[in-house]
């Protein structure tokens, strides 16, 4: 079996270092080796997940790398069980399709080649990460996922925006990747391990005071909110859009923005012992979840829709696992892995079709994308949990789980927002698909067989998977199996809400039988507040300009003036020594022999004092 | 009695030529009163009892190395000059840490007891002086020999002319 | 008879005369007779301490022998070194000759 983990990582590395050193040159070349590289490596994930559905269990494989430490042997390792084994297929399966949707979407691109090395260290980074067995490797990776994020943002880098955007995502994330990095240097020195399962072990055994345990989680919490775009770190996401769309889909959408939640998943045993960082995770995944989905209403580019979409439903996972709904919030991870991409991909081809982003510069696309738009469709309804595809069953199991757990507030406020995650999903469909045509001197046409390939296999995925529910949550559970209940009001309920709210939608924005420009009117100030993004970015532009301009004003000073005089005066002082000093050399024998003598002659004096 | 104030009269006969060597402006007396020195301290030599070596510092050393010195000197006849001032900057320092010098060999002299034998110079013949050299100090002697070939042959090498030229 | 420390005074002084002019002296044939005047006070210090002290033996007037011929050699090519300078610089004060200058 670790042979095949070996398959599965080391594919897209040698991959990626192929397509840099040598195939750079010729694009067809490149991209067939990532591809190849992507599928083996799915190939290989597969037949370990079906080892692992043969028998489910930890498997663990260490080889120890430094051990310099005594106490603190670092080592790098493998871990595989259900959750991460999952995970590994999800990682393969979207990276694939986005690999081979690329093709097309990336036709004709400068940096065609770059763009398919980048995305194969991508994929062995993340794959990486998946298979961790210790918070360290975990963190090398993570750092890694994190740069290729910033060069796969940044891949039209000569435009000033996606240069920006680049860098913001980069920074922003760094602020959670501080967090996590305490984390892990305080777990490594109170237990004396990086490894997981061992860590498991010594904190079950209680060494850790409960406010030790609260900071931890919450520190790792800070590491999982950056990645995963948790408020108040979520600013960077919608930015990162500026990306080309695959890979939107693929690290934005599917997976690296996964990453926090599945860190929290793997370090989940931490987390269950502090009920405050629990409640803290579900808290911040709810707020977060309603501020996005509600900023998405307004939103005209459909990326920045989409992507807002993705902050609410990470959101919604991270409310999962605060509610103990860990196989709900890990369920919905993956289910949102598939649909999500979907729809990135969906818009993608829209947007290689029309070469625009705003919504409202489309319309009546069904008749010219027919495929894109069943599959942007299909998208759309799992992303909003209409029965039967499988948003539907994780989203609900969510619901169910916080419900159950007697968070009535965050369930209240988590059921709101999925009726806006329906209005929103329709209001971007109505409007790119079924409305008057927008677009003048256009002509839209259905992507090449590359790119709806992928879109068609995605969406048979986006509504499937959801019947394999059950399966999933006696695979993959902590603590006790969490039986899903069969619950029927609930259901009942959020599909209602979700069907009133696409007909709210296709009444605004199909038929206007209500007017979108009056609703915008009566609700100005909310408007306003929504199109804004409820200020965050100018509350961090405020606290940039007015606290840390300050103090790096102040730190500037201090290391022109007192660090740097220091250093220059260290400099002044040895130079003017040695200008002194040199003239000692005066290059005469004579003053030379002067010194001799004279140093018998202190000498001389010396031995006498000691007498 | 006669050899004590003979011996006082060549010591500050010495001493002073030493003054002259080291203070004359012109290094040409300087040069004389080093000849002047060296007859003195090979007169000591020759009370002291020590024939051989009497004999050998009168004529190696005024016969021929001070002979030398002045073939030198006046090949670089320039530097005779009364004009050219002979001492440099450090004359002060030197003449303190000279003074310091001399003040602690002196200490050291009175201070240490020396067990000295008493009664008059025994004369050392030069017939001993020679079965010594031959036969216990063959190898020193061999060595020196070496020495001084290799000292001819080096300063014919460096003093001559580069024929090449 | 005189006493042995009027003798190895008497060396000393020439020893710091020796050395007064070999630190001062600006002619490097200045520099090479003070160092004769050292090597004769040491020369006859042999002497002195072989007489007074170890009558019987030989060993004084041995090294003497052995440092005279040393000497001879030293100055032999010193005297060849000096030429060679004069020859390239036409000058032998040693202020002029400072290559090690820092």
């Amino acid at each position: 079996m670790f042979e095949l983990t070996a398959t599965v990582l080391l594919c897209p590395l040698a991959a990626f270092v192929l397509i840099t050193f040598f195939t750079g040159k010729s694009e067809k070349i490149s991209s067939l080796v990532s591809m190849v590289a992507m599928a083996v490596s799915l190939l290989s994930s597969l037949l370990i997940f079906a080892l692992i559905l043969s028998a489910p269990g930890d498997y663990e494989l260490k080889i120890p790398w430094i051990n310099i430490l005594k106490d603190l042997p670092i080592e790098m390792g493998v871990l595989l069980n259900p959750v991460s084994s999952v995970m590994l297929m999800v990682v393969c399966t979207v990276s694939l399709f986005v690999q081979i949707y690329s093709v097309g979407y990336m036709h004709n691109d400068e940096g065609y080649s770059k763009y398919y090395s980048f995305i194969s260290l991508f994929s062995f980074s993340m794959l990486g990460l998946v298979i961790a067995n210790n918070l360290l490797q975990l963190y090398i990776f993570w750092e890694l996922v994190g740069l290729c994020s910033y060069l796969l943002i940044g891949h039209w880098y000569h435009k000033p925006d996606a240069a920006n955007a680049a860098k913001k995502a980069f920074v922003v994330t760094r602020f959670g990747d501080f967090g996590l990095l305490i984390a892990v240097i305080f777990l490594a020195c109170k237990t004396g391990t990086f490894n997981f399962l061992e860590i498991e072990r010594v904190i079950g055994s209680g060494i850790l005071s409960p406010a030790a345990v609260t900071a931890v989680a919450l520190l790792i919490f800070c590491g999982a909110a950056g990645k995963s775009a948790q408020f108040p770190l979520h600013i960077w996401l919608p930015d990162a859009m500026e990306g080309p769309t695959p890979i939107s889909a693929l690290i934005h959408a599917a997976t690296m923005v996964a990453a926090g939640v599945y860190l929290v998943i793997r370090t989940y045993f931490i987390f269950d012992l502090s009920g405050t960082a629990l409640s803290v995770i579900a808290i911040i995944g709810c707020s977060t979840a309603f501020m996005a989905g509600s900023i998405a209403i307004v939103q005209d580019d459909i990326k920045k829709v989409l992507a807002y979409s993705t902050i609410s439903q990470l959101g919604y996972m991270m409310l999962a696992l605060g509610v103990h709904g860990y196989t709900a919030g890990y369920f919905h991870l993956i289910t949102h892995a598939t649909f999500k991409a979907l729809l990135f991909l969906g818009a993608g081809s829209v947007i290689h079709s029309l070469h625009t982003n705003n919504i409202w510069e489309m319309g009546r696309l069904f008749k010219n994308m027919k495929v894109t738009a069943v599959t942007f469709l299909i998208g759309g309804l799992a992303l909003s949990g209409v029965y039967p595809t499988s948003g539907f069953f994780s989203k609900d199991a969510i619901l169910i789980q916080t419900l159950e757990s007697g968070h009535y507030v965050l369930f209240a406020v988590a059921f709101l927002t999925a009726g806006f995650t329906a209005f929103y999903m329709a209001r971007v469909f109505f409007v790119v698909f079924l409305s008057k045509e927008k677009f003048s001197g256009k002509h839209p046409h259905e992507s090449p067989a590359v790119m709806y390939v992928p879109l068609i296999l995605l969406a048979t995925l986006a509504v499937g998977l959801g019947f394999f529910s059950e399966g999933f949550s006696r695979l993959i559970f902590f603590g006790k199996i969490n039986e899903p209940e069969h619950a029927v009001l609930i259901p009942l309920l959020s599909n209602l809400s979700a069907i009133g709210a696409i007909v709210l939608a296709w009444a605004i924005y199909q038929k206007e039988l209500i007017s979108a420009a009056a609703l915008e009117q009566r609700f100005a100030f909310v408007h306003k507040f929504l199109k804004n993004k409820y200020y965050i970015d100018e509350m961090y532009v405020f606290c940039v300009k007015n606290i840390l301009f300050v103090v790096s004003n102040a730190a500037g000073w201090f290391d022109r003036h007192i660090v740097d005089g220091a250093v220059n005066g260290a400099f002044y002082l040895t130079s003017s020594a040695a200008g002194a000093l040199r003239k000692l050399q005066t290059g005469m024998v004579q003053n030379y022999a002067v010194g001799i003598f004279g140093g018998v002659i202190l000498l001389w004096f010396f031995m006498n004092m000691m007498k | 009695m006669i050899d004590m104030y003979l011996l006082y009269f060549l010591m500050i006969f010495a001493a002073v030529s030493a003054v002259g060597v080291v203070t004359f402006r012109n290094i040409f007396h300087g040069a004389i009163c080093l000849g002047a020195m060296l007859l003195g301290i090979a007169g000591i030599y020759l009370i002291m009892g020590a024939e051989f070596v009497f004999a050998v510092q009168v004529l190696v050393y005024v016969g021929g190395i001070l002979t030398l010195i002045l073939f030198a000197i006046m090949l670089t006849s320039k530097i005779a000059d009364r004009s050219i001032l002979q001492a440099n900057e450090q004359k002060t320092v030197s003449f303190l840490i000279s003074a310091i010098t001399l003040f602690v060999l002196i200490y050291a002299i009175v201070k240490t007891p020396f067990t000295t034998v008493q009664g008059p110079f025994i004369v050392v013949d030069t017939a001993r002086i020679g079965k010594s050299l031959f036969l216990n100090n063959i190898l020193p002697f061999e060595v020196i020999s070496i020495l001084l070939l290799a000292a001819l042959v080096g300063a014919i090498v460096l003093a001559r002319k580069d024929i090449k030229k | 008879m005189i006493a042995i420390q009027e003798l190895l005074i008497f060396n000393s002084v020439i020893f710091a005369i020796g050395i007064y002019g070999a630190l001062t002296r600006r002619n490097t044939i200045g520099i090479l007779m003070s160092i004769e005047l050292i090597f004769n006070s040491a020369c006859l210090n042999f002497i002195v301490f072989g007489k007074y002290l170890y009558p019987s033996l030989l060993s004084g007037d041995i090294f003497v022998l052995f440092i005279i011929t040393v000497a001879a050699a030293e100055v032999a090519v010193a005297l060849a070194l000096l030429l060679c300078i004069y020859r390239n610089s036409k000058n032998i004060f040693i202020e002029k000759i400072s290559l090690m200058r820092g």
